[in-house]
């Protein structure tokens, strides 16, 4: 019970992860990032290149984070550029299909290349005793990334100047443009985070159990799914809705079988779309 | 619309039709060839649908595989389970698909979903139907997939007259695409597409449209999906993926060009030729679909009619 529990919020936190990303990409550019999983994946592979070429573990997963970083940057300031000469629907649109198109193509050079990649990383201790409870170091460790991750993220929007900019990007691009922000600035920085979190979450992927090449898809769909019950533009809201979610899913799992809980979580998403489309914690953003 | 004689208006659908119909005169030979053009014919259904859903009326559906899947594996069961004729089963699976069309279409009327969260809504739809058919094994068989054949029409099972029977088919649903177009149900299409609110300022019904594109376009989708379910001999859900269905259908809409008649036959026309010469690549497939839906959506949005039209100088519709 407790360690199915555990389990749900570990997941939870690593497809926070994943969400927060598309949901600053898609607050700050207007393009939902159909790509975001292979971004993760694209840093899990990096990281592996960098074991296998003989690098420390630690320094491997921060080489593989920084990889999948430089790769938002450069999808941000060529592919994307595309879309950004729109705006509002049309963006949204083209935006939806370039990354798409990219989700693929990485998808395909990666299952061609690496056919026989999985990423697996272990920790010296398997598991430590807290409060009576037995638990994963892998599972640990991964959450308290991604916390302190969070704190820090937090920390940026409420008592940065890049984050007050980022704030207003989201509130009205226009408006932020007129106070004399430059949004494509601060879109590129902001795509280059969100791709470094997506990569820390396929290595934590890689720690906590394996990754493999064909994860990518899976990762996209269901940080796509927390950031939509999340509400698309709530950052708050998104890390709230990963942890619930992957509470639900890891009960689900457990009790009814996978295809049922995937089945819930994706009706879930439905229903959130429909009934709220601004997400669960519309108000409190 | 102008006043020409039938003959020259339609003169294009014409020379269509006598292209295809000769097809299987080349290819009988060879079982492959007349396989690939007889798929070819499906998407090419599949994609006149989808110009009608998303070409015309903006209604973004990434659930064409589920929907065409849905119509297939209700047909299938229903004649295991039941032991029904096909000629009842397949009208049903065909108004489940269009039912469920019309639903999403109906539903995001409702709420006001733009373009991307009816998009989200329909490839969630596309993850459920997978994940059920993988889930209700009793009925489904799972992965493995159902066998077809001998369950359908004894037309399918023969190569030459399975692929005539889809000509036709297709030439059905280009006539309703024609009819569609000429009534004043075309002209509010024309206008929504143009510009939503103007078409709803000016009296057209915009809800209405959108809904009876999508029923119409579903039910087309439907129709090639349980015909084709009968023609494969199996269907599994890999048949009706994602990658299998949504995708090829939206490439062929880019590359032959939205909102015009023959836009989407030539687009699947020539994604089929695109995808022979990817075919020794295995799984290089997918990267070559990525790079044409990139290229396509930046550079050619109008497709490869409007192309040949401004380059040629003559009309195509």
């Amino acid at each position: 019970m407790t360690a199915t529990l555990f389990d749900g919020i570990v997941q939870g936190l690593q497809l926070s992860l994943l969400a927060v990303g598309i949901t600053l990409i898609y607050g700050l550019g207007g393009v939902l990032n159909l790509a975001h999983g292979q971004l993760a994946v694209l840093g899990g592979v990096a990281a592996k290149l960098l074991l296998d070429w003989g690098a420390h573990p630690v320094l491997a997963g921060i080489g593989g984070i920084i990889a999948a970083g430089l790769f938002g940057l450069l999808v941000d300031r060529s592919l994307l550029l595309a879309a950004y000469r729109y705006r509002g629907e049309e963006r949204l649109l083209l935006g939806l299909i370039l990354t798409l198109g990219l989700s693929f193509v990485i998808d395909g050079y990666l299952n061609y290349s690496f056919s026989e990649f999985s990423l697996t990383l272990s920790l010296p201790i398997p598991s430590v005793q807290i409060a009576g409870i037995p638990m994963r170091t892998a599972g640990l460790t991964t959450s308290v990334i991604a916390v302190v991750v969070f704190l820090a993220l937090f920390a940026l929007l409420r008592w940065t100047l890049l984050g007050k900019t980022i704030r207003s990007i989201i509130e009205s691009e226009v408006g932020a443009e007129l106070c004399g922000i430059d949004p494509a600035r601060t879109r590129t920085i902001i795509v280059g985070l969100a791709a470094m979190m997506a990569g820390l979450a396929g290595i934590a992927q890689g720690l906590f159990s394996s990754l493999g090449t064909e994860m990518g898809p899976e990762f996209t769909i269901l940080g796509l799914l927390v950031a939509v019950v999340g509400g698309v533009r709530s950052i708050n809201g998104t890390l709230v809705a990963g942890v619930l979610l992957g509470i639900v899913n890891a009960f689900a799992s457990r009790y009814i079988g996978a295809y049922v809980a995937f089945i819930i979580l994706l009706s879930v998403a439905m229903a959130t779309i429909l009934l709220r489309p601004s997400g669960l914690l519309a108000r409190f953003t | 619309m102008s006043n020409r004689p039938a003959f020259s208006r339609y003169a294009d659908v014409v020379l269509l039709a006598i292209l295809l119909a000769v097809v299987p005169a080349i290819a009988a030979d060879s079982s492959y060839y007349l396989r690939i053009a007889t798929l070819a014919v499906v998407y090419m259904g599949w994609t006149i649908a989808f110009n009608l859903i998303f070409g015309h009326t903006k209604q973004l559906f990434l659930c064409l595989g589920a929907l065409a899947g849905s119509a297939s594996y209700v047909t299938t069961v229903l004649i295991q389970q039941l032991q029904l004729s096909p000629w009842i089963t397949v009208p049903i699976g065909v108004t489940a698909a269009a039912g469920l069309g019309a639903l999403f279409s109906y539903v995001s009327v409702l709420r006001g979903l733009g373009v991307i969260f009816l998009g989200i809504v329909t490839l969630a739809f596309s993850l459920i139907f997978q994940n059920l058919v993988l889930g209700l094994r009793q009925f489904t068989n799972g992965e493995t997939g159902l066998v077809t054949r001998g369950l359908g029409f004894a037309l399918l099972d023969r190569p030459v007259a399975a692929y005539y029977l889809f000509v036709v088919m297709l030439a059905l649903a280009l006539l309703v695409y024609c009819v569609v177009m000429g009534s004043r149900m075309g002209f509010a299409f024309r206008a929504l597409s143009d510009d939503e609110l103007t078409a709803e300022l000016s009296g057209i019904d915009v809800a209405a449209c959108k809904i009876i594109a999508a029923a119409l376009g579903s039910a087309i989708i439907g129709l090639f999906g349980t015909l084709y379910g009968f023609y494969d001999g199996i269907i599994s859900p890999s048949l009706f993926s994602f990658v299998s269905v949504d995708i090829p259908v939206l490439i062929s809409l880019l590359l032959g060009g939205m909102r015009t008649r023959l836009g989407p036959i030539i687009g699947a026309a020539v994604f089929a030729v695109i995808e022979e010469f990817v075919r020794p690549f295995g799984q290089l497939n997918v990267l070559v679909y990525g790079v044409l839906l990139i290229v396509l959506f930046v550079a050619f949005r109008e497709g490869l009619v409007v192309m040949l039209k401004k380059a040629l100088g003559f009309s195509i519709p």
